[in-house]
């Protein structure tokens, strides 16, 4: 929980849910788990204002609460991580995902439970119906039955899951209670995880009329209070995060031996992890064995190649110095596992080489790759492999050297550490460097953010403008106005604010993918250091 | 008997009869003879007179003295050499010899004075005289420019010395190696287009996109574009310069002793190569490449509600 995970987890917060939450976020975030009244006294916040807090922080699964400290009869404590905070910058790329797997449906469905938190089946799927109608050619509604498929299949394919059952506190502080459990339950150590419950939905979606504008504002308020039980009451269900990530990360592997090779051995990478979606756990260093029979016969058939072509094309992704696939045995024709770890170190440190040839230039980049291949070199050494002017190549790498991308190793060799007799080597180290590129780019995406929330606060006047003349058009539409009326009113903006406000949305929306630029790196670094992590 | 008495009467007496001996014993023994070789020959010569004997020959400039693992070994010094040396008194003789037992890779003159033990003053009289009697040169090192070596006047620089092909008069070609780089890349890459052409099983794709080093040597010489000849270690470190620019790959394989462009049983294979991944979302954005990074913080000087380089960017 570093500084700068902080103030991004804050501006997220207060963007999606305003700044009270924000504060009890940022507070539990600093401090660590505390109790209701602590939280109360320190933040300074009215309790019902702490409650609700807490209760939007839990609903989204960012805090959580168990006993306290002091045994199973304390007040409980709510604590909270920054893991699932930051995943918040990532919901349009999971939102995306969706739609490219599973259309319009799985689309508004990932919406639906992202902006809920958790939710239950029946509710959900009627919302997207309502929605999904909202959006189709007149006459036309969706059938409940339709949604709930793809539900289903959501489910299925593990990208949704159910929220796990809270556990029970004892009724009396005094009997002994059973040993608890101090780690949060997982939602996977259920066994019924991804079992659909059986549903009642028959119906179809309602499209919202606008005779019923005025009837829908007032009860729009209240929750919808749905006489009718489906028969999933208590079954609330959350997006599983990880597994979006297993399919991001595959995605990354797919690409890069696209680039590195050819299309064809990216769709044969394609196939073996498409058949080890399931079998691998998400910390594996590496996918279970596949044979090449079994690869042969899961290929998509629209790329028909012969056996022995693809026997080829397998050796010559074992012969490949990035090592993304490697041979395992001989039975079934070869036995290939897909070596997670490696791609996901070999992807991290392309990262970190671009870096620094971006920031640098190319020759610091070659002085960065010598480095990284050869471990530990002295400044004459380095001069010559690079085959840079020795001056040049000073200045290069004191510059790095001050950048702490590379690090410098003393080799004494008398006991008094002189330096006309120590040998000083220049060396690379991945992992440290990839922990400070994330810290980098947690401070890059809280700027970016910032700056946007400044953009916007520059220009609130011309934005509330441009807001009420939209309403007094949409009204005018509406009760049949004609044309002069119209164009008087679009008249109100100037065409200087016009403009204005275009660099205003041009600006905005470079910022928005700016972010989203930045979190496919933040994304790649995390996932190396939790695989380093996991591995060793 | 009364020969022998002479005989030996001859040699204790004589001390020119000794120095001629030993002599003959050198030249008996080119490659040098230890003292215990002198004993032997003459067992009846008293040590001191053995080396009364050898001290005269060293000082005439007739014997060499060396060591070995076993001991000091005598060694006839030819003739030329020590014509050459006519005129110069012993210090002279003694720097020469110095600046002779280290070769072509030349020797520094604090060096020689460690060596010598004999004052500065001495040592610089003594290299200009050398120097001026063309014995003897002087050449700049590459490593340490100010620092000057001194060799014998017909001898070759050491690649060390003077940096090898990469240097010419001290500076290093940056251009002339940019220009090899480009070269031998570009050479690479059209034979993987080439061979991506090809559309033939992977396995014969792949092969034919390898270039030997042999190939990209031969390659380079008949463009021509390089006045100093190159050899195949030369075009070795260049290609390796590639390979940390990420843009070539090399694999060895091991080859049959006598095809061409094997060394030791192996021959090194490069292939041009894509990176693997497009530039990173982070340097995309200002702030991935901001020299001022750690110093901006909201509410501080340069923060990024006020930053330029975003201003900057967004306007673009």
């Amino acid at each position: 929980m570093t500084a700068q995970e902080v103030r991004l987890c804050g501006l997220l917060l207060r963007e999606h849910f305003g700044e009270v939450v924000e504060k009890v976020g940022t507070h539990l975030l600093k401090c660590g788990a505390q109790n209701l009244r602590t939280i109360i006294h320190e933040t300074g916040l009215s309790v019902d204002l702490v409650k609700k807090s807490l209760c939007v922080l839990v609903q989204h699964g960012a805090s959580t609460f168990s006993s306290g400290r002091k045994g199973p009869g304390s007040p409980t404590e709510y604590h909270t991580s920054c893991d699932r905070i930051l995943r918040i910058l990532r919901y349009p790329r999971y939102i995306y995902t969706a739609k490219t797997l599973y259309g319009d449906t799985g689309e508004l469905i990932i919406e639906e439970l992202l902006q809920r938190g958790h939710t239950t089946m029946s509710s959900t799927v009627k919302t997207v119906a309502d929605r999904l109608t909202q959006n189709m050619a007149e006459g036309l509604t969706m059938d409940y039955s339709e949604v709930s498929s793809t539900f289903s299949k959501l489910v299925e394919t593990h990208f949704l899951q159910r929220c796990p059952p809270l556990p029970r506190t004892p009724a009396t502080p005094g009997t002994p209670a059973a040993p608890v459990n101090t780690a949060p339950p997982t939602p996977e150590s259920f066994p019924e995880c991804y079992k659909v419950p059986s549903v009642t939905l028959i119906g179809r979606g309602k499209r919202q009329l606008a005779s019923e504008d005025g009837e829908e504002q007032r009860s729009a308020k209240r929750a919808k209070m749905d006489p009718q039980t489906h028969g999933d009451e208590g079954i609330y269900w959350q997006v599983n995060f990880e597994r979006f990530h297993l399919h991001f990360r595959d995605q990354t592997i797919i690409s890069a031996v696209a680039n590195k090779l050819d299309q064809t051995s990216s769709e044969i990478v394609r196939t073996m992890l498409r058949m080890s979606e399931v079998t691998t756990s998400p910390m594996a260093t590496c996918t279970k064995p596949l044979s090449a029979n079994e690869i042969f016969r899961s290929l998509p058939p629209s790329y028909n190649i012969l056996r022995p072509i693809l026997d080829q094309y397998l050796t010559l992704l074992v012969d490949d110095p990035m090592e993304f696939v490697g041979k395992a045995g001989e039975s079934g024709g070869g036995m290939f596992v897909v070596n997670l770890h490696r791609a996901l170190a070999n992807l991290a440190r392309a990262t970190l080489e671009s870096v620094v040839q971006e920031r640098f230039g190319s020759r610091s980049a070659r002085i960065f790759r010598l480095l990284l291949r050869k471990r530990h070199l002295e400044q004459k050494q380095v001069e010559d492999f690079a085959m840079i002017p020795a001056k040049e190549a000073k200045d290069m790498l004191y510059t790095l050297l001050s950048q702490n991308l590379v690090q410098l190793q003393e080799i004494p060799k008398t006991p008094d550490y002189a330096p006309s007799r120590t040998f000083y080597l220049y060396t690379v180290n991945q992992l440290p460097t990839a922990r400070m590129l994330l810290q980098s780019c947690y401070k890059t995406v809280a700027n970016l953010v910032e700056r946007r929330l400044f953009e916007t606060k520059e220009s609130k006047r011309l934005l509330e403008k441009s807001q009420r003349i939209e309403a007094i058009l949409a009204s005018l539409q509406v009760s049949g106005a004609e044309p002069e009326q119209l164009t008087e009113v679009e008249e109100m903006i100037t065409a200087p604010e016009k403009q204005q406000l275009d660099t205003l949305r041009l600006h905005i929306n470079k910022l928005d993918s700016a972010e989203n630029q930045v979190d496919e790196t933040i994304f790649l670094l995390e996932s190396y250091i939790n695989s380093t992590n996991a591995s060793s | 008997m009364a020969e022998v008495k002479v005989k030996k009467e001859t040699n204790l007496s004589d001390p020119v009869e000794v120095e001629n001996r030993i002599k003959e014993l050198c030249q008996q023994f080119p490659q040098g003879i230890t003292d215990q070789v002198i004993q032997n020959d003459m067992p009846h010569l008293e040590p001191q007179q053995r080396a009364m004997a050898i001290n005269k020959l060293l000082s005439l400039g007739q014997l060499d003295l060396l060591r070995n693992s076993a001991g000091l070994l005598y060694r006839l010094k030819d003739s030329q050499s020590t014509s050459k040396m006519k005129g110069s008194d012993n210090q002279e003789k003694l720097v020469y010899q110095i600046i002779e037992d280290a070769g072509n890779k030349g020797i520094w003159s604090r060096d020689i004075r460690f060596k010598s033990n004999l004052p500065l003053t001495e040592i610089n009289k003594i290299l200009k005289n050398l120097e001026s009697k063309k014995l003897i040169k002087a050449v700049k090192s590459v490593a340490a420019s100010k620092k000057k070596v001194y060799m014998l006047y017909n001898l070759q620089p050491d690649r060390s010395v003077t940096g090898g092909a990469w240097y010419s008069d001290q500076d290093f070609e940056s251009e002339f190696v940019e220009v090899l780089n480009q070269q031998c890349f570009k050479f690479l890459q059209s034979k993987a287009e080439a061979a991506r052409d090809n559309k033939q099983s992977p396995m014969v794709q792949r092969n034919s996109s390898f270039a030997t080093s042999h190939e990209v040597w031969k390659y380079i010489c008949e463009l021509g574009i390089s006045k100093v000849d190159l050899s195949m270690d030369d075009i070795e470190t260049i290609l390796n310069t590639l390979i940390y620019d990420g843009k070539v790959e090399m694999t060895v394989i091991a080859a049959k002793e006598g095809t061409v462009g094997s060394v030791d049983g192996q021959m090194k294979l490069y292939r041009g190569v894509n990176t693997i991944i497009q530039p990173t979302g982070l340097v995309k954005t200002p702030c991935g490449l901001c020299p001022v990074f750690d110093d901006c913080h909201e509410g501080g000087e340069i923060s990024p509600s006020n930053c330029i380089y975003m201003s900057e960017w967004l306007d673009f």
